[in-house]
């Protein structure tokens, strides 16, 4: 028997009506999300402002040694008495003194390879007036002819000095204060995440068992928890963990970690126990059958014949599930969840952008990581 | 040597190692895989169950020991109603029939010694067998029993690292480590090559004539029924249609079981002579 074609009158209709239906639903989302480009291009100089202070995470501060080595300096000579003080070593002008603009030389030694000197004038009235900064060659010396300034003349008999600040920059480097509490933050983020991982693992591998046709379906009994576990785990995973976080937030406390674990645990407890469920179900029956056929127990059937086969999918899965349950809890911080989305929300509140590019930073360092060891991990296990 | 008669005789006063009686089998699909059978099998007997595929046999190999409940009839072990057993007493019964199977059924991410003593486990301490911890005694039987089918140096490979032969023999040694009366074999050499399934049939052979233990098993090939049968019973669409000594099975015999498909399974048979 040949199957009936419909009328080609009805099948243009129906795919007209499915194109209209179609090019409605579009205008209704633009119309809702009132996409507005405009904005996008005049937002210009406002958007260069602050994606250049993503672009200068706070991440370090150069630690450095700093040093000041000061000459009185008379201008013009003879103006004042320069006591013929043992002349610091590392320091050396010449001549002793100088005429206004006139030219001397500054040199130093033994200031350290690769560190800067910045020289300025200490002027007898208490000002500071820079002259410029010079590096220091690899003998650790440097030299500058400078030109002696009338500003910096001797006053009242008191001669002006100058005054050399090098900085020696040491090898340590300095972590800045947002980013030891970013990486504080995203302890508590990737904690959250290994917490409620293995407490969820702990709460769907017995319940993944009950929930498995093969393992439970076995007698009436087994009937009725089979499907009520499965029950269970449908309905908890339809929840939204934001959702549950955010009410454990207003129950526990705003910003509590253990709200972001509350909420991360039942979801994970829920599609760990799915997904678990499903890789028992897909288990050989064959060991299963032989180790029975020996006498063994139920428990140890289950031991010897059903968790080798199973490891490694539930090995793949836990870390895959800790993996998103990372991405999760820093969003699960903006709702109060406590962690690296917190940190970032208060940052964005107080318009910190350079500690918020910080945060974001390690989200996506951390992020990448876990990635990346999933991968491997789960290239080991196949 | 046993008298080989079609109706094996046993001292008086004494019942058959095994009796089946009146088994039936509907499946929940309808489907009727045993159809009243009957007969009883003698201590040291190497009993063969023949028959097409669907005929029922690894229907009734598995009725025997309960993995699949009959739907009807009564199996008795040493005059113990098997059928009737209470879960304890069903573990006691099953520790002493071992199995081996087509498709080896070893967890094939478990190492060989792992698959060995998971044999054993009806014997074993239930609580230290879970964690894995074995004393040192069980450990040597299960040495003993791959020295025995000649693969001790396997032991520490896992299992899917072995080929199929060797698999079956790990198989073979697994149900060796339960010490048993009994062997059930559901057709232990389909999966494997004609000189594979001569050596495995020889072990069955040696652990029946040297260790007393019966064994029954369900095979295709008319001369491997010659070779290693002291009994057969054929099986038709659930009904057994024969049985009698491996002499009384001819051409024509095999045929009655077979039906149209006969000559193709006896080409196969000559073949893997
Ligand atoms: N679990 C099951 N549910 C429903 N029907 C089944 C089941 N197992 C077997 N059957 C049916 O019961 C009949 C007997 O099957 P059985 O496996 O015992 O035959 P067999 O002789 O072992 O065949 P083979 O040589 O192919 O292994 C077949 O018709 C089969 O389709
Ligand atoms: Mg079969």
């Amino acid at each position: 028997m040949k199957p009936r074609t419909p009328p080609p009158l009805w099948r243009a209709t129906k795919w007209i009506v499915l194109l209209v239906l179609l090019a409605a639903a579009y205008s209704l989302s633009w119309r809702v999300t009132q996409p507005d480009f405009l904005k996008l291009i005049v937002a210009a100089p406002k958007a260069k402002q602050i994606i250049g202070d993503f672009l200068h995470p706070d991440i370090i501060e150069r630690e450095a040694e700093i040093s000041l080595i000061e000459i009185p300096f008379p201008i013009p000579c003879g103006s004042t008495e320069v006591e013929a003080a043992p002349a610091p070593v590392r320091l050396r002008v010449e001549p002793a003194c100088a005429e206004p603009r006139g030219i001397f030389r500054v040199s130093g030694s033994d200031l350290g390879p690769g560190s800067t000197v910045v020289m300025r004038w200490l002027l007898p009235s208490g000002g500071t007036l820079p002259i410029e900064q010079y590096p220091v060659d690899e003998e650790g010396a440097f030299s500058a002819e400078i030109q002696a300034r009338p500003i910096a003349a001797t006053k009242d008999g008191v001669p002006a000095r100058l005054q050399a600040e090098v900085s020696v920059p040491l090898t340590r480097i300095h972590v800045s204060q947002a980013m030891r509490d970013v990486l504080n933050a995203i302890m508590v983020t990737i904690f959250m995440a290994l917490l409620s991982t293995t407490l969820g693992t702990l709460i769907a591998a017995p319940l993944s068992f009950l929930a498995a046709r093969n393992i439970t379906r076995t007698s009436r009994l087994g009937s009725v928890v089979y499907y009520l576990v499965r029950s269970l785990l449908n309905i908890t995973r339809s929840f939204e963990p934001l959702v549950i976080a955010t009410i454990f937030a207003l129950i526990v406390g705003y910003g509590t970690p253990f709200a972001g674990v509350l909420g991360l645990v039942i979801t994970t407890a829920a599609s760990l126990g799915k997904m678990f469920s499903e890789a028992v179900e897909s288990i050989d029956p064959g060991p299963i059958e032989a180790i029975t056929a020996s006498g063994a127990r139920r428990s140890q059937v289950v031991m010897y014949g059903v968790v080798p086969q199973i490891i490694p999918d539930f090995l793949s899965y836990i870390i895959y599930h800790w993996d998103i349950n990372v991405r999760l809890s820093t969003i699960i911080g903006f709702v109060g969840g406590g962690g690296i989305g917190y940190y970032l929300s208060q940052r964005f509140n107080s318009f910190e952008y350079h500690k918020a590019s910080t945060a974001i930073l390690a989200i996506i360092v951390v992020v990448w990581a876990l990635d990346f060891l999933s991968a491997q991990v789960r290239k080991r296990m196949a | 040597m046993l008298p080989l008669s079609s109706h094996p005789a046993h001292p008086p006063g004494e019942c058959p190692l095994l009796q089946v009686q009146n088994l039936t089998k509907v499946y929940p699909s309808g489907t009727v895989a045993l159809k009243d059978v009957s007969f009883d099998v003698d201590d040291r007997e190497f009993l063969v169950v023949i028959g097409l595929s669907g005929s029922g046999k690894s229907t009734l190999l598995r009725c025997i020991n309960r993995l699949i409940e009959p739907t009807s009839g009564r199996v008795l072990w040493d005059g113990q109603d098997i059928t009737a057993a209470a879960p304890a007493e069903l573990r006691s019964i099953r520790r002493q029939i071992g199995m081996v199977f087509q498709q080896f059924n070893l967890v094939r991410r478990s190492s060989v010694l792992t698959n060995v003593l998971s044999g054993r486990l009806g014997y074993a301490n239930p609580w230290l067998s879970l964690i894995g911890l074995w004393p040192p005694t069980e450990r040597e039987r299960a040495m003993r029993a791959l020295e025995r089918v000649g693969i001790a140096d396997k032991v520490n490979e896992r299992a899917d690292a072995l080929s199929g032969g060797q698999q079956q023999r790990v198989g073979v040694a697994r149900a060796l480590m339960q010490e048993p009366r009994l062997l059930l074999a559901d057709e232990p050499i389909a999966s494997l090559d004609p000189v594979l399934a001569h050596s495995i049939l020889q072990y069955l052979e040696q652990l029946n004539k040297k260790d007393g233990i019966t064994v029954i098993c369900s095979l295709h090939f008319l001369d491997l029924v010659h070779r290693y049968a002291t009994r057969v019973i054929g099986l038709k669409d659930g009904i057994k249609v024969f049985e009698g000594l491996p002499q009384e099975i001819d051409r024509k015999r095999f045929k009655e079981v077979y039906g149209e498909e006969a000559q193709e399974v006896r080409a196969a048979s000559l073949e893997a002579a």
